[in-house]
């Protein structure tokens, strides 16, 4: 499987300030950035705040006369730029206007919104039609899972199942759901994958 | 870590499940940031997962009902073409095997003549057998079996156990007046070491005596 980066017309798009590049890399990392953060803060206050914070960082790098010297190594800026903010979260906790202080910055007034209406009711007919198709068993295993966050140990015990049984369900059903995800995702800009790049 | 390497360990799936150490959820963290394919898989398995929180929330009716329909048909799903087709393709194909290959092989080899390994078990001696069996692995061989003169039953039973204690073969015996018995052995995969003949003989009431019992060393050559 070959090797997918940002490259240097992608990252010189952004500092332009092409609206379809910087509205494309704001919705990729900002889902990566909120599944990362969500193991480690438990208020979604504390990671928007986090997440804007890294955005305003990274963009006024980019901007700068320093920018970002490996284009290719874009994705690796941006998760060691979030895990300083988190740090520093970490650190100034107790001092909520912190970041509330901070210079507004330019920061492109994009709306998260992943996924559109259509896209969404289509996505869920398709999650739908995954989980009626597993076994009863296998239902009750994601519900215990994912809803009632039961212990997995525990889960696996009364289930009899081991914690392998698991993954292979989780990729299983995210194998029957990726090629709908990635039709309703829609291609990359120009630059930010194979399909694009120059 | 590599790509190769997250997905070897199946790093989305246990990214997702919250099962990676704080070390290489790390390091998955930034091959993730780099890499668009794992990224897809994440953001993929994840929206899976909040639509499934959403959806398994609902009543439970609801969800059987939809499950019902596919579970009635049973075992008759079996018999949908989808189904049916390629494993009837396969059943074909292993019958044809069979009677083109297999059973012609096995005939021309159970036709052919073959010597035998031989060797006399006497009953009538403690101890084990001096000489020991050797033979080709995959191969059986004769045991002639010297049993006890004047022991009158109805029949007989002779068990052979393997190095392990387990019986290898159970094989019934009527009654005969011939004091040697040839057991032909089957080719069978046996491992080499000490292997015990027990001869039981069973009276007109069902009760078994021992008749005599002797050891052999048997040497399989791989």
């Amino acid at each position: 499987m070959q090797f997918q980066s940002f490259d240097e017309s992608y990252v010189e798009r952004l500092r332009a300030g092409d609206f379809r590049t910087q509205e494309h890399f704001v919705v990729y990392f900002s889902e990566l950035i909120q599944l990362k953060l969500r193991s480690r803060l438990h208020s979604p206050q504390a990671i928007e705040d986090v997440r804007q914070e890294t955005f305003v960082r990274v963009f006024t790098t980019l901007r700068s006369d320093r920018s970002i010297r490996q284009p290719e190594r874009l994705g690796a800026f941006v998760n060691s730029t979030c895990n300083n903010v988190l740090l520093e979260y970490y650190r100034s906790s107790s001092r909520h206007s912190s970041l509330e202080d901070e210079e507004e910055k330019d920061v492109p007034a994009v709306v998260v919104d992943f996924v559109g209406a259509v896209a969404a009711k289509q996505m869920e007919e398709k999650v739908r039609e995954i989980l009626a198709e597993l076994p009863e068993k296998d239902r009750r295993i994601l519900r215990e899972v994912f809803l009632e966050e039961r212990d997995k140990d525990d889960i696996c015990r009364d289930f009899g199942v081991d914690r392998d049984y698991l993954r292979v369900l989780l990729h299983r059903a995210k194998q029957s759901f990726k090629a709908l995800y990635l039709k309703q995702m829609g291609p990359p800009p120009p630059g930010a994958g194979p399909a694009g790049k120059v | 870590m590599d790509h190769d390497e997250a997905i070897r360990q199946k790093a989305p799936e246990k990214y997702l499940l919250d099962e990676l150490d704080p070390g290489i959820r790390e390091q998955f963290e930034e091959h993730l940031f780099q890499c668009q394919d794992c990224a897809l898989d994440v953001r993929a398995t994840a929206t899976f997962i909040e639509q499934s929180k959403i959806i398994l929330a609902e009543k439970p009716v609801e969800v059987q009902a939809r499950a019902a329909a596919p579970a009635s048909s049973g075992w008759l799903a079996w018999f949908r073409p989808a189904i049916a087709a390629p494993v009837f393709a396969m059943l074909l194909i292993v019958v044809a095997y069979q009677n083109l290959v297999t059973v012609p092989h096995l005939s021309q080899a159970a036709n052919t003549p073959h010597l035998l390994t031989a060797t006399s078990i006497n009953l009538m001696t403690y101890g084990s057998n001096p000489s020991p069996v050797s033979v080709h692995a995959g191969t059986g061989f004769l045991l002639n079996v010297i049993v006890p003169p004047g022991a009158h039953f109805s029949s007989y039973k002779a068990d052979l156990f393997n190095p392990a204690g387990g019986v290898e073969l159970s094989l019934a015996i009527p009654t005969s007046a011939e004091d040697t018995w040839p057991i032909e052995v089957p080719a069978a995969e046996r491992q080499s070491g000490t292997y015990k003949l027990v001869v039981h003989g069973i009276a007109a009431d069902g009760k078994e005596v021992e008749v005599g019992r002797s050891s052999f060393e048997l040497q399989v050559q791989k």
